[in-house]
């Protein structure tokens, strides 16, 4: 798995794509903890190359999400492809951690 | 013959060869790519479970992996000689729980019972063994041409 991020304004744009199971979750959540250190006003992670998810890489995007809620960032993940998406919704997480369908909907709700 | 299968210790390195033993099973039966996926997430989880529960025998488990093309489905068999542990019995998570209460712990188990039709598990012997199967209308030896 490849992580890019970028800012855009006060906004860090991270980029996955690949594959995001057991053996590449560690780093992304190191790469995740990186961005949220730097505090920008909100976090938008586009899945859009995102292929694959497995309860590993849940559990990052779940602490990732939290850590961002207590330190007052919003944080949005979007633009999920229909397998991963699924993966989402049968374990819940689409209602406890907050999803835009796409990037452009993503960035309308982060802090002006 | 329709079923391939692999042995190998019960370590997280083996991931990336677990996953070219599915893949080479699904191009050389020309299953649907939509359900690989399914099985990618079942095979990950259910052995991920395996090296964390066997983590805390004397030594490794060994895994013994095999997958089976069946008439309209795919069954999926995962057995180690590791302590007896039966994941089925672990509760399923909270779906109901907020982002600051929501725990991670069973959510694999939890995923695979979701994606799969059946999930069986039996403690034979030395052995736990999960088998899972998804019915998948039109493949196997019956359908082919």
């Amino acid at each position: 798995m490849q992580t890019r991020i970028e800012s855009l304004g006060r906004v860090a744009i991270v980029t996955p794509s690949g594959r995001l199971d057991f053996g590449a979750a560690a780093l992304f959540q190191s790469e995740l903890e990186s961005a949220l250190a730097n505090t920008p006003a909100g976090v938008v992670i586009d899945c859009a190359g995102l292929d694959y998810v497995s309860s590993a890489g849940l559990r990052v995007f779940l602490l990732v999400s939290r850590a961002a809620a207590r330190s007052g960032i919003a944080l949005v993940i979007c633009s999920l492809k229909p397998a991963v998406r699924e993966v989402f919704d049968v374990s819940g997480f689409s209602q406890i951690i907050a999803m835009g369908a796409d990037r452009a909907a993503a960035l309308e709700k982060m802090p002006q | 013959m329709n079923e391939r299968h692999t042995t190998m210790p019960s370590d997280a390195a083996q991931l990336p060869a677990l996953l070219t033993f599915l893949q080479d099973f699904w191009s050389e039966f020309k299953l649907p790519p939509a359900e690989a996926l399914t099985f990618e997430l079942a095979l990950e989880e259910v052995f991920m479970n395996v090296v964390m529960h066997g983590s805390h025998a004397d030594r490794a488990p060994r895994v013994n992996v095999s997958i089976t093309l069946e008439d309209d489905g795919v069954t999926l068999t995962v057995e180690d000689d590791g302590p007896p542990f039966d994941p089925l019995s672990l509760p399923a998570p909270d779906l109901t729980a907020s982002l600051e209460t929501r725990r991670v712990g069973g959510l694999g188990v939890f995923l695979v019972r979701q994606v799969m039709d059946s999930v069986r598990y039996e403690r034979r012997d030395t052995t736990n063994r999960l088998k899972m199967t998804k019915n998948m209308a039109g493949v196997g030896p019956r359908h082919a041409a």
